[in-house]
């Protein structure tokens, strides 16, 4: 191939000394400060593997592990912050108080019913897309047309869930549309329902789905198709017996991703919905803001969430008989 | 001649299309409508709320200080994203899986709770809300997306590079410095404005650990629950075309530096 030798040329490049630089790379490892250094931390594979690790680990341990172990210490304490010469009890109240007051399980259901049908929904409508993505067009195309799909996720959360607002407004474009056609008298209200919040999470969420299917459908060779067709299988079977069981993995990652982010969507349900679907993060961040000292509540109700998307997440990959933990790899 | 099954998706593939265009169309329009009522129909048109948004002070503030923490927390996650995936990338060691799974927890942890531990962390490690929390939480969100990409990419690298190098007399860092990181700069130019994007579009951070000082997502977010202005379009609309830019600029540049090799 004519890049193979393009491909040398450029690699080469990488490592030929280039002018300017040779002077402070030669300078820098003919220093003996640096020298003593080298021999301290690079000399062998073994203290090269520890300079890497102590502070990859302690960056890692501290602060991905770290927020969510305070989180879970914290809910177990009776006050927080620290009031001056007291020392907290450590209690269950805060877990309790979630199985007392039905104000706060309505919530909780309603989060994981809601994000379980948005999820599938998402993947009902993002699946055609992406096996027209990966199986019907020219792979020249696909770039193009992925890219189109690509763009309106590159703008944030809230100007996204704005643009949803004058889709569905009493004044909004649907409802004019919808009255001009003479489809309806008066405004529908659309908006601070579960339609509207459906609407919203749908449109946020959906690339997450689109993505991982469409990495899964498109690595499958399209001979496995031919020889299911050559032994006499029809279109629709060749889908239900290749395509899908082929595609499973990008289904449950992308199912899995949807889920635990629609679940963790705070301004669009404070945006979108009304009072008969307010989420369970609008409860947490309720805890947050109201004054006085409310922490370990909102950290248990925090923990309680977090578990439960967990096992749900957990539940759903030993359904699909999929091997825990390698959701990203 | 296409199949009925071709044509379908086809169709379905560009109502999908008009679906996540729409919205966002109509906000574009709204942004230029001679009124003080955001809602259709559009009777007049003005481009004063755009002359308003670009002398009201707070925005411009909340845009130049999203900006800086968004740079800010962009280059902190690809030190220590890089520096992870270097690390676990050659690594065999007891316990690797774990420690893969840890680097990325953020990634998958809901947002909200994600933001509100990292409130109580910042609590607990005496650190106020304000800039410094909030690049911190934005850092710990996108390292294990730089991670991920910078493994992916190291994965693809040339051993015989870095040993040719090593024998022609380079120590490790050198020969990381001079080899290995040119050889990752297109998943680390690509890296880094998935971060960008992410930080600058941020809300739930930035609405949990932020000071006084809004970013202008939780500007915006703020406007819209106080009953909306049109100069909302406006600023949307800036956002908009500001990080739709950025995201083509982008794509343009990382399918240019991965066609050299491929």
């Amino acid at each position: 191939m004519a890049t193979t030798s393009e491909r040398t040329g450029n690699d080469a490049a990488l490592i030929r000394p280039q002018d300017g630089t040779r002077g402070f790379w030669t300078r820098l490892t003919g220093n003996p400060a640096y020298q003593r250094a080298s021999d301290l931390l690079l000399s062998s594979d073994r203290r090269r593997f520890w300079l890497l690790a102590v502070p990859a680990l302690i960056w890692m341990f501290g602060t991905h592990l770290g927020p969510i172990l305070t989180m879970i210490r914290i809910s177990f304490l009776d006050s927080y912050p620290p009031t001056a010469g007291r020392v907290p009890d450590v209690t269950l109240e805060n877990y309790l108080l979630f199985f007392q007051a039905p104000n706060y399980i309505t919530p909780f259901v309603r989060t994981f019913v809601y994000s379980t049908c948005y999820t599938l929904l998402t993947l009902s409508l993002m699946y055609p897309i992406a096996y027209f993505l990966a199986k019907k067009l020219r792979p020249s195309r696909q770039m193009l047309f992925l890219l189109l799909l690509l763009v309106p996720f590159w703008v944030g959360e809230i100007v996204r869930t704005y643009a949803i607002m004058i889709l569905l407004g009493n004044r909004g474009f649907l409802n004019i549309v919808l009255m001009g056609l003479g489809l309806t008298s008066r405004p529908i209200p659309f908006m601070y329902t579960g339609f509207s919040l459906g609407m919203g999470l749908v449109y946020l969420t959906s690339l997450y789905m689109l993505l991982p299917l469409y990495a899964s459908l498109e690595k499958i060779p399209r001979n496995y198709l031919e020889a299911a067709a050559d032994l006499g299988a029809g279109s629709w079977t060749r889908f239900r017996r290749v395509t899908l069981p082929l595609s499973k993995d990008g289904i449950a990652s992308g199912c899995v991703l949807v889920f635990l982010i629609s679940t963790g969507y705070y301004a669009t349900p404070v945006l979108l919905g009304g009072p008969s679907t307010t989420v369970f993060a609008e409860t947490i961040a309720g805890f947050f803001h109201v004054a006085g000292d409310k922490w370990p509540e909102g950290a248990a109700f925090s923990t309680i969430m977090l578990l439960a998307s967990l096992v749900t997440v957990g539940l759903f990959l030993r359904l699909l008989g999929r091997r825990r933990g390698s959701l990203l790899g | 001649m296409m199949r009925p099954s071709q044509i379908a998706l086809t169709t379905f593939y560009w109502a999908f299309i008009v679906y996540l265009f729409l919205p966002l169309a109509l906000m574009v329009v709204m942004g230029f409508k001679d009124s003080n009522f955001i809602g259709f129909p559009i009777n007049a048109w003005t481009t004063r709320w755009y002359v308003q948004v670009f002398q009201d002070t707070a925005v411009l503030q909340a845009f130049g200080y999203t900006l800086l923490i968004s740079i800010a927390s962009t280059a902190l996650s690809l030190v220590i994203g890089t520096w992870c995936a270097v690390f676990l990338g050659p690594a065999r060691f007891w316990g690797r899986a774990l420690v893969f799974a840890v680097m990325c927890l953020p990634a998958v942890i809901p947002g909200v709770i994600s933001a509100i531990s990292m409130r109580i962390f910042i609590r607990a490690i005496g650190l106020d809300p304000g800039t410094g929390a909030i690049i911190l939480g934005l850092t710990i969100h996108n390292v294990p997306f730089v991670a991920l990409m910078v493994l992916s990419r190291l994965g693809a690298i040339p051993r015989s590079q870095v040993e040719a190098a090593r024998d022609l007399g380079a120590d490790s860092l050198v020969a990381f410095l001079r080899v290995t990181l040119p050889f990752l700069f297109p998943s680390l130019l690509g890296a880094s404005i998935f971060c960008m994007l992410l930080s600058f579009d941020d809300f739930v951070r930035a609405f949990f650990l932020g000071g006084y000082q809004p970013t202008l997502p939780v500007l915006i977010f703020a406007e819209l629950r106080s009953g909306m202005s049109p100069a909302i379009n406006a600023i949307s609309t800036v956002v908009l075309v500001v990080t739709a830019a950025l995201g083509l600029w982008a794509e343009r540049g990382t399918r240019r530096l991965k066609g050299t090799r491929s």
